[in-house]
């Protein structure tokens, strides 16, 4: 665990970047510090391994100050990941991954082992190894940096911005995978973003800052995205608060028709193949037997975002759950899928511990759920 | 095509195809005075210039001296060694390391400052000390710069070194000086060009280290930019 204990930083010429802070980052879980840029945020994640120190306060790793630990030892117990990957750009990039075992003083052949199971760990083709750093794209520069920070498997993590250099669709990629190395490694992360969007997605806890790293809140996802503390926060979150909480909660929440009882629906017939895939909705009103768009949802590892999207890009406004295999298990109507929003019909999903509305339990209860997420869009 | 023939008189001429006055002699006489000058050049220069890279400190300093070192009058700074230190290699070693240094150290501040500041920061980060950070991160990504800065230091000292003739040391001076002491104009070009060819050698001599012997990710670097 990582506890900040009154923890600020004064720049010599008197300004204030942070004013200091009480945060404690929990064992095994994602904490991410999200804010406007000038926050202070990427100062607190500095000062937890000594790339700066605290001018008040201080930092506790476990228990001890760090600030009564050597900075290099210090370091090489925690992983560290920057914005822009900062490779060795005269190193392979199995010696850039190598780089703390060799500096533990491991031997050549086993920091090159240790290192070949972090690029697959990361997702990287073996023959990644023998490239340099300006041989990949960004992304694959970045996953090189995270299994970099893995190589001597600390059990701490910080993460600055790591994500903020790549476009979009590879910072998804990237995210799910964290979250699946998370499901397998549980570290204590430190994650430092200033999007919004990124920190509900991979936080099991957000604190979002105010200038002087001020917490403005500090909340799970859900909590933080359905209640935001204050017009600041709110207007942080943006817009689509609530559509996009969604996108935290699982799908397996809701209720389903089963398939026996039938394939229609007011006007509506689900058309299914041989297999029992869905083919579309025929209206059976309607003169000529055309097929209308039937869009589905995996309920074991979408989200209700998902779910109520099915639901509305279907003519008929049913959306099918599918099993992996892509058949239909059952259907939900958008009312279906919006009534697994009641408090009540989490529970009956198993989604959430009953009531225990202490953040620490309802959170665990989020995380393989999560982890198995990113494993669909994963082998997808 | 009086020069051709000056030079075949230079070449074929007894006493420079072999014994002390002999082209063989005076080229590694020449050679080896300049490597003699390079390498004390080197050792004062590039430790510090990497140390002031890194630190940050004294940047300017450096800049602004080694600017007002490229003045030096090497003529003249042969002319003061020699009343201190009298005749001898001292006398020659003094202004050629005067002329090496600058360049060197140049190149050693400037390299390890072109450091990409992120990779310094993630090497810090993830527990390299300072002198590791210095020998595995800022050495490695100078190597280009520093190598340039050898070359322009190699092909000044290799062109200077004539002077060591002109307090009565050995090199290929000799053959300049007493070629136009002794109005063997012949001699003269001969020698100069001798000093050409050994500049452009070394020149291409460099480049070759450049091409093959850097590290492949900062070669690839270099030729991006």
């Amino acid at each position: 665990m990582i506890r900040f204990e009154g923890a600020g930083k004064r720049h010599p010429d008197g300004t204030v970047a942070v004013e200091g802070l009480d945060l404690e980052v929990p064992t095994g879980r994602i904490t991410v510090l999200v804010g406007p840029s000038g926050c202070g945020k990427t100062t607190l994640l500095r000062m937890v391994n000594r790339m700066v120190e605290p001018t008040s306060g201080r930092v506790l790793l476990d228990g001890t100050d760090v600030a009564k630990l050597e900075p290099a030892k210090l370091r090489r117990g925690i992983g560290y990941v920057i914005q822009q990957a900062g490779l060795f750009p005269h190193r392979k990039v199995i010696d850039n991954i190598a780089t703390v075992p060799y500096l533990l003083g491991w031997d050549r052949k086993k920091a090159r082992a240790r290192a070949a199971e972090l690029l697959e760990l990361v997702g990287l083709a073996p023959e990644t190894a023998k490239r340099y750093p300006f041989q990949l794209s960004g992304g694959q520069q970045q996953r090189v940096g995270v299994a970099r920070a893995l190589a001597a498997d600390p059990p701490v993590l910080l993460m600055d911005e790591p994500f903020s250099a790549v476009d979009p669709v590879v910072r998804a990629g990237l995210q799910e995978e964290l979250l699946r190395l998370q499901s397998e490694l549980h570290k204590t992360v430190l994650f430092v973003t200033h999007d919004i969007e990124e920190a509900v997605r991979l936080g099991d806890q957000v604190v979002v800052l105010r200038e002087h790293g001020r917490i403005a809140q500090l909340a799970d996802p859900h909590t933080l995205l359905t209640t935001p503390a204050d017009d600041g926060v709110a207007a942080f979150l943006g817009r689509d608060r609530g559509l996009r909480g969604l996108g935290l909660r699982p799908a397996r929440a809701v209720e389903l028709r089963p398939v026996s009882d039938g394939l229609t629906y007011g006007g509506w017939e689900l058309a299914l193949d041989d297999e029992r895939r869905p083919i579309g909705w025929i209206d059976r009103d309607a003169v000529t037997a055309e097929l209308h768009a039937a869009a589905g949802f995996r309920p074991d590892t979408d989200t209700l975002r998902t779910a109520l999207d099915a639901a509305v890009l279907s003519a008929s406004g049913v959306a099918v759950a599918l099993d992996a295999d892509g058949r239909a298990t059952g259907t939900a109507s958008r009312e279906a899928v919006l009534a697994a929003l009641r408090p009540e019909a989490d529970r009956t999903g198993g989604a959430a511990d009953s009531d225990v509305a202490d953040s620490g339990e309802a959170d665990s209860a989020d995380e393989p759920d999560r982890a198995s997420q990113a494993d669909g869009a994963d082998g997808g | 095509m009086n020069w051709l023939n000056w030079l075949s008189d230079f070449f074929t001429a007894p006493d420079h195809r072999s014994g002390p006055d002999s082209i063989l002699h005076r080229v590694s006489e020449h050679l080896l005075l300049s490597g003699e000058a390079l390498l004390y050049a080197a050792l004062l220069a590039v430790p510090l210039g990497l140390l002031i890279g890194y630190t940050g400190r004294g940047v300017t300093v450096v800049t602004a001296f080694a600017g007002a070192a490229r003045a030096l009058p090497t003529l003249g700074l042969v002319t003061l060694a020699v009343l201190l230190a009298g005749v001898g290699d001292t006398a020659v070693l003094v202004p050629l390391v005067a002329l090496a240094a600058p360049p060197l150290l140049v190149a050693a501040v400037e390299g390890v400052r072109g450091t990409d500041p992120d990779v310094r920061d993630a090497a810090r980060g993830i527990g390299l000390t300072h002198p590791q950070v210095l020998r595995q991160v800022c050495l490695p990504s100078a190597a280009p710069t520093l190598l340039a800065g050898f070359r322009t230091a190699t092909v000044q000292v290799i062109a200077t070194a004539t002077v060591a003739a002109y307090v009565g040391l050995g090199g290929l001076g000799r053959y300049v000086i007493d070629g136009l002491a002794t109005r063997k104009y012949a001699v003269t070009v001969g020698g100069a060009l001798l000093v050409v060819l050994l500049a452009v050698a070394a020149q291409l001599f460099f480049a070759l280290l450049a091409r093959f012997a850097l590290p492949p990710g900062m070669r690839a670097q270099r030729r991006a930019r």
